[in-house]
């Protein structure tokens, strides 16, 4: 439990910010090694999670609740301080306020998986059976990043390999430790322990540890956002991640899935229309062929609209979306009528 | 003239032993003359006694002519020169007590029954006569007289536990439980009385010479807010006490509190020669505090606090110095009224977030509050070393879990 707090201390002291500019760095790199290798037309016209149009919706609907975000975390308390403001003041402190939050609310990147590594360098017959327990020589240079690192392996039998990417990260932190960081994953991160932090509602301090802990291409960060989003989904509390950093990461993942009727539904219960209207627009862009994409672009539609076009395209409960913009619609005429 | 040697008198039986020492046996009962008399120690032979010697009885004495309170007046002693000017030792002290308690007119060693005293007068329609017991029933009701008298005996003697207070032997810290109902008939079941100090002053008169009385110093309080302390000076400690916590109730102080649990702000009060440096806490850090000061605390509702007594530790002084200062605190929102400004919260645990806890009736003016670079209040040496780490002090890190 205290490692989990100590997560989010970590995060408000803005080593966050290091950690994405470098993820950032490398995901660009990524990136133009994909456009290299894969078919260039259709990767390009896919919008991915960085396109400035996209991040844009996905920091809308996350909203910016000053309370939540800058909720007290466990440290040792001092008595407050006091200031006498006047009206500009106090602005001019929300919008401080308001710039801090929007720096802690910064998503974490989205990757896809990376390939594991299977480069063998050299293999030398002469030197199999001089040892039991297989070498492995880092370079603890300074001043390179950790992902263009040569990290080598002498097995037992003679090969010299690459290191897979679990002994790169396991050695990297060996030597340039990191705040928060363990050795070994904690054990919260097994399915079981997950149930039981699911059921006590504890999902954002759990994706907080998973972002110290791992790589955002790392295998285990995959897996531990995904069962996280998916228990969401299944019970239906997104409210939970709402006004953190992870809400544009779990409804990009419900995109791509497909599933986004629990989120729509619990937007219009809540009352945020242009929330959902935000966000079938961006399904929209991430799925161009669909039916209710289709329709949109040829009927040149916009508003609730859209949310009645994809009501009746391809959600499952397109009775709930019904009947929250037909209510809609009556308060708005009895408010313009008024 | 014959030395009697003094008999012990039970109530109204003449003493058939026959004890009278003759020829040698004499200067030795004489020295022992006040040793028990109805010893069983075995007299050495003697020419035999005749059998029917004179014994002295009496039908009255001063036992049957005088009442129970004169009789009890001689023995307890009250009055005489070892009780004045404080020279009666306390383990010396007898006490009172009723013996005809349990006693019925009509009750007797015989065993009989009076109908109007002992007995009903009619039973079934028949008036009844004199009767008297059988011999195992008047033993019976004899067995269970004397086992209620040893009952009664035994509640006298069992002692309360009193609650310890500061310290054992001490009282202050101890509850007094509410002050008593007032005339009117209003009750005070909300307040908590608590003594502060007890302590026995003198004063010089004419007559008696150094004159003794107990001063007490209670305060009462509601945990609400709502407290008061007052002193009561009486000859006896129960008197002085019931005195102080009845006048305490009319002496109240209203005291405001931040959140229900601290002050608003740092105050520094002073009276006569003691000053006290309070400091606002956050919730959970305890009163770390005088005890005194921790029972006031109490009584008001204040739960966090620091407070620093410096100068003279007289505690009606301290007491006073408290509420002085409590009262003259300044509310978050008399100050935005009187700055004209927001009052707003900055806490460490919530990052830059601000929290206005109070804004003028009137609206904020425009131009801002002037603040220097440097601060111009003045320090204190104390704080001044314990943020420089300078300060060696043992007490200073140690854990507590009750303040």
């Amino acid at each position: 439990m205290a490692a989990l707090c100590t997560a989010r201390c970590s995060f408000r002291s803005c080593s966050s910010v290091k950690n994405v500019q470098k993820s950032k760095h490398m995901f660009r790199r990524c990136n133009v090694r994909t456009l290299c290798s894969g078919t260039q037309d259709n990767d390009s016209a896919k919008p991915q999670f960085t396109d400035p149009a996209v991040q844009d919706i996905l920091t809308r609907i996350t909203g910016l609740d000053l309370q939540k975000v800058f909720r007290p975390i466990k440290q040792e308390l001092k008595p407050p301080t006091y200031k006498l403001m006047t009206d500009e003041q106090l602005e001019k402190a929300v919008q401080a306020a308001t710039e801090q939050a929007k720096k802690l609310l910064q998503m974490p990147p989205v990757l896809p998986e990376r390939k594991p590594i299977n480069d063998v360098l050299s293999e030398d017959k002469i030197l199999a059976g001089m040892d039991t327990a297989k070498y492995v020589f880092t370079d603890i240079t300074y001043n390179i990043p950790h992902r263009e690192r040569f990290i080598v392996v002498r097995e037992p039998d003679g090969t010299l390999r690459k290191a897979t990417w679990d002994e790169r990260d396991r050695l990297i932190e060996v030597y340039f430790p990191k705040e928060g960081r363990k050795l070994t994953a904690p054990l919260i991160f097994k399915e079981e322990n997950l149930k039981m932090v699911f059921s006590q509602d504890r999902h954002e301090d759990v994706l907080d540890l998973c972002l110290v802990q791992f790589e955002p291409d790392s295998s285990e960060f995959i897996r531990v956002h995904a069962a996280t989003y998916e228990d969401l989904d299944k019970q239906g509390k997104y409210e939970l991640l709402r006004s953190t950093r992870h809400f544009g990461g779990m409804a990009w993942y419900l995109l791509k899935a497909r599933r986004v009727d629990g989120l729509l539904v619990d937007m219009l219960k809540r009352d945020l229309l242009q929330d959902a209207v935000s966000l079938v627009s961006l399904f929209n862009m991430v799925h161009p062929h669909s039916e209710s994409a289709q329709e949109a672009v040829s009927q040149q539609v916009s508003g609730i609209d859209l949310l009645k076009i994809y009501s009746q395209k391809e959600s499952q409960r397109s009775g709930y979306i019904e009947l929250a913009l037909q209510a809609y619609e009556q308060t708005d005429t009895r408010s313009s009528a008024v | 003239m014959a030395a009697f040697v003094p008999m012990r008198f039970v109530l109204r039986i003449t003493c058939r032993i026959p004890v009278c020492p003759t020829g040698g046996a004499r200067q030795a009962s004489h020295l022992t003359s006040r040793v028990s008399v109805a010893s069983l120690q075995t007299i050495p032979a003697f020419p035999p006694i005749p059998v029917t010697a004179w014994q002295q009885t009496r039908q009255g004495s001063f036992f049957n002519k005088l009442t129970a309170e004169e009789l009890w007046k001689g023995v307890l002693a009250e009055s005489g020169a070892g009780a004045r000017k404080g020279r009666g030792k306390r383990t010396k002290r007898k006490f009172k007590r009723d013996l005809n308690r349990g006693q019925n007119v009509g009750e007797g060693r015989g065993g009989f029954l009076w109908p109007g005293l002992n007995a009903p007068v009619l039973k079934d329609g028949t008036l009844q006569s004199m009767s008297r017991r059988g011999e195992a029933e008047q033993q019976e009701v004899q067995a269970e007289l004397v086992r209620q008298r040893d009952e009664w005996e035994r509640r006298r003697k069992m002692k309360v536990k009193r609650e310890r207070g500061w310290t054992g032997n001490s009282w202050g810290g101890i509850s007094l439980g509410p002050p008593d109902p007032g005339p009117n008939g209003e009750t005070y079941e909300a307040f908590d009385s608590r003594v502060i100090e007890v302590k026995s002053v003198f004063n010089m008169t004419a007559k008696e010479g150094r004159k003794r009385s107990i001063s007490c110093l209670v305060a009462v309080g509601n945990g609400n807010g709502a407290a008061g302390f007052a002193l009561g000076k009486a000859a006896d400690r129960t008197t002085a006490l019931r005195k102080a916590k009845n006048r305490a109730i009319h002496y109240l102080y209203y005291i405001e509190r931040f959140n229900g649990h601290t002050i608003y702000h740092d105050i520094e009060s002073k009276f006569k020669r003691t000053t006290l440096r309070m400091k606002k806490q956050n919730k959970g850090y305890g009163l770390h505090c005088h005890r005194a000061v921790i029972t006031l605390c109490k009584l008001i509702g204040i739960k966090d606090m620091y407070c620093k007594v410096e100068g003279s530790v007289n505690l009606l002084n301290i007491t006073r110095a408290l509420f002085t200062g409590l009262v003259s605190q300044e509310t978050h929102q008399t100050l935005a009224n009187k700055k004209q400004l927001h009052v707003v919260e900055f806490q460490s645990e919530r990052g830059l977030l601000p929290i206005v806890v109070a804004s003028p009736k009137d609206g904020a003016r425009s131009d801002p509050e002037v603040e220097d670079e440097i601060p111009n209040t003045r320090l204190h040496w104390d704080d001044v070393r314990a943020a420089q780490g300078t300060k060696r002090s043992i007490w200073a890190g140690v854990k507590r879990t009750i303040w």
